[in-house]
C-alpha cells in the first residue's frame, strides 16, 4: 500500500479512536477532579468522590443491585441459550430453529416497546416493581445475543473431530467432554461477560419495569444528572469501565478474541 | 484403550426416539420461558393497544380502535417521520464510519486487532446515561467542543453546543458506532484480498477500489447493520430527552410520557404497535428495493 493510503488509514482511526474515547477521558476526568463544577480537564486531582462513592450506604445499595441484577440476567440468558444452540447444532432440530429466532425476536424491537411490553406485563401478573422483573426481563430481552454467539461457537466445533473421538471408542458423552465442552467454554464466557455488560448498563427497561422502587446505578445516575450534578456518579462508571476492560482483556488472554468476535479466517501473529 | 473398536451400542432403543427425548428434555424449558415471557407479554401489548382506557391509569380489556384513531393526527406522523429520519441518518453515517474502520482493524497485526477490540468492547461499559452527561460536559459554553471551535476561528462567541438536532444525532452515531464495528468486523474480516489487490494493479485508485469492488462484496452485512441501527435507534428515549430540543424529541419519548406520566397505557400500546409495524414496513421495503435491484450473477 502506498505511504499517503498508509497516513491516510492511520488518521482515519485516530479520528475514529478519539472520538470513541473522548466520553470515557470526559467520565474518568470528572471522578478525579478535586472541584465540584463541571470542569474539563481537571484542575486538582482528588479522589474524594471515590471515598464518597464507597462509604455512601445509597450509591453501595445500588451498585450492588446493578451487579446482582446484570450476574442473575447473564447467567439466566446463557442457561436458556445454550440447549436451544446446541439442539439446532446437534440435531438440527426445527423446533430448536424456531426456538433460537423467537429468542431472538425481542432483541430485535426497540429498547421502548419491549420496556412497555414488560412494564405491562407484570403489571398484569400482579408482581410490581420487583428485582425479579428487572432480572428476567433482561435475560429474555438479550437473549438474541448468547444465542448469536453460542451458535457461532458450535458451528466453529470441527464434525471431523468428533467423528474421530466416536471411532477411537469414545461414546456421545464422552466425545461431548473431550471436543465441545473445550470448544464451547470461551464462547460461553464471552457471552456470559456481554449480556453482563449490556445488562449492567440499561437504563430504560429497568425504569419502566421497576424504576421507582429499584434503583440500578444508571437509575440513580440519571436522577442525580437531572437534581443537580454529582461527580460522585461518575465514579461507578470508572468501576465499570476498569472491570469491563480487566474482563475483555481476560478473554483475549484466555482465548482467541478475533475468533470469537466471529473472524474464521486464520490470523498469524 | 483396547485396541478392538468398540462393539457398536446396543441398538434395542429406536435411536431417533431417543434424540426426540433427548431434545425435548433440552428444549421444555426454554420453550416455556419464551412462551411465558415473550409471547404472552407481545399478545398483551397488542391486547393493550385495543383496550378501553379509564381515568387513574387504569384500563379495560375491549376491541376498540379509539388509540389507533389518536395517532392520526399530525403533531403523532410529525414526530413518528422525525423518529425514522434520525434513526436512517445514524445508520448512514455510523455504517459509513464502521465499514472502513472494521476494514482497517480486520488488516492489522494480531496484537493491534485484540488491542482494538479490548477497547470497543471496554467502552460498551459506558452506560447511554453516562455518555448522554459526557456530550453534555464536551458540548457545553465551557467545554472541550466549543473551545477547540474558538481556537479554530469556527466559532465567533462561545454558547453551548447543546439542545440541537446536531448534538442528538451525533450522540446516537457515539452509542451504536461500538455495536456496528462490531457487527461488521466478522463479514469485512471474511474478505478476499487478492480481489481489490487485481483492481489495483490494473490502475485503480485505493479509495476507487474500496467503494466499487470491495464495498458490493458485503452489501449483505452492511444493509443488516444499517437496519439494526435503525431498529434500536428509532425508539431512542435518553438521547433526544437530555441533548434535544421539544421539536427533536421522538416517539420513544411520546410513548414513555404516554405510560409513566399520563398513565395512559392503551395510547401507549397503540404508538408502540404503530412504530413496530412502520419499522416492519421498512424492512420488508428494503429487503424488495435491494432484492429487485440486485444482478445476481
Amino acid at each position: 500500500m502506498s505511504l499517503v493510503s498508509t497516513w491516510l488509514r492511520r488518521g482515519f482511526l485516530g479520528l475514529v479512536a478519539l472520538f470513541i474515547s473522548a466520553p470515557l477521558i470526559v467520565v474518568i476526568g470528572v471522578s478525579f477532579n478535586a472541584s465540584r463544577r463541571m470542569s474539563f480537564p481537571p484542575t486538582h486531582l482528588s479522589f474524594k468522590w471515590y471515598k464518597a462513592f464507597f462509604t455512601d450506604a445509597e450509591w453501595m445499595a445500588s451498585l450492588q443491585t446493578s451487579l446482582t441484577i446484570s450476574a442473575l440476567a447473564s447467567s439466566l440468558a446463557v442457561l436458556i441459550a445454550l440447549p436451544i444452540a446446541y439442539a439446532v447444532w446437534r440435531y438440527q432440530s426445527k423446533a430448536a430453529q424456531a426456538l433460537a429466532g423467537a429468542g431472538s425476536g425481542l432483541f430485535l424491537l426497540p429498547g421502548i416497546v419491549t420496556a412497555l411490553m414488560f412494564s405491562a406485563f407484570w403489571g398484569v401478573v400482579g408482581h410490581v416493581g420487583r428485582v425479579e422483573n428487572v432480572v428476567l426481563s433482561h435475560a429474555v430481552i438479550l437473549l438474541g445475543v448468547p444465542i448469536a454467539m453460542l451458535s457461532v461457537g458450535f458451528q466453529s466445533i470441527d464434525r471431523a473431530l468428533i467423528e474421530a473421538a466416536q471411532t477411537m471408542g469414545a461414546s456421545d458423552s464422552e466425545a461431548f467432554r473431550m471436543v465441545v465442552r473445550p470448544a464451547m467454554a470461551p464462547y460461553i464466557l464471552c457471552a456470559l461477560v456481554y449480556v453482563f455488560v449490556l445488562s449492567l448498563n440499561e437504563y430504560l427497561i429497568a425504569y419502566m419495569v421497576a424504576g421507582f422502587s429499584v434503583q440500578t446505578l444508571p437509575i440513580r445516575i440519571f436522577a442525580s444528572m437531572r437534581s443537580g450534578y454529582q461527580p460522585t456518579m461518575c465514579v461507578g462508571a470508572v468501576l465499570f469501565i476498569v472491570l469491563g476492560f480487566a474482563a475483555f482483556s481476560f478473554l483475549a488472554w484466555v482465548g482467541d478474541l478475533p475468533k470469537l468476535m466471529g473472524r474464521h479466517r486464520p490470523l498469524e501473529t | 484403550m483396547t485396541d478392538i473398536p468398540a462393539e457398536p451400542k446396543v441398538a434395542e432403543v429406536d435411536p431417533a426416539r431417543t434424540d426426540n427425548v433427548v431434545l425435548t428434555g433440552l428444549l421444555a424449558l426454554p420453550a416455556l420461558f419464551l412462551t411465558v415471557l415473550s409471547l404472552v407479554p407481545l399478545f398483551l401489548l397488542l391486547q393493550l393497544s385495543f383496550a378501553h382506557h379509564d381515568e387513574g391509569g387504569l384500563w379495560t380489556p375491549s376491541l376498540e380502535l379509539t388509540q389507533y384513531a389518536k395517532l392520526l393526527n399530525p403533531l403523532f406522523l410529525k414526530v413518528a417521520a422525525f423518529s425514522f429520519t434520525l434513526a436512517i441518518g445514524t445508520a448512514v453515517v455510523s455504517v459509513a464510519i464502521a465499514f472502513p474502520a472494521a476494514y482497517f482493524i480486520s488488516r492489522m497485526r494480531r496484537r493491534a486487532q485484540v488491542t482494538w477490540l479490548v477497547f470497543l468492547l471496554s467502552t460498551l461499559s459506558l452506560s447511554e446515561v453516562l455518555i448522554v452527561f459526557s456530550f453534555q460536559v464536551l458540548l457545553s459554553g465551557s467545554g472541550a467542543m466549543v473551545k477547540a471551535l474558538m481556537a479554530l476561528g469556527l466559532m465567533s462567541s462561545a454558547h453551548s453546543l447543546y439542545p440541537s438536532f446536531g448534538a442528538v444525532q451525533a450522540c446516537l452515531i457515539y452509542v451504536v458506532l461500538p455495536y456496528i464495528i462490531l457487527f461488521l468486523y466478522p463479514a469485512v474480516s471474511q474478505l478476499d484480498d487478492d480481489i481489490p489487490a487485481a483492481a489495483s494493479t490494473m490502475g485503480a485508485s485505493p479509495v476507487w477500489t474500496f467503494l466499487t469492488v470491495t464495498a458490493p462484496i458485503v452489501r449483505g452485512p452492511l444493509l443488516s447493520a444499517g437496519l439494526l441501527v435503525v431498529i434500536w435507534t428509532v425508539g431512542t428515549y435518553l438521547t433526544p430527552l437530555v441533548l434535544g430540543r421539544p421539536q427533536n424529541w421522538t416517539i420513544g419519548i411520546q410513548i414513555s410520557n404516554a405510560a409513566m406520566t399520563t398513565g395512559d397505557l392503551p395510547l401507549a400500546a397503540a404508538q408502540a404497535v404503530a412504530l413496530v409495524s412502520l419499522m416492519v414496513g421498512l424492512l420488508g421495503l428494503t429487503r424488495w428495493l435491494s432484492g429487485s435491484g440486485s444482478v445476481e450473477p
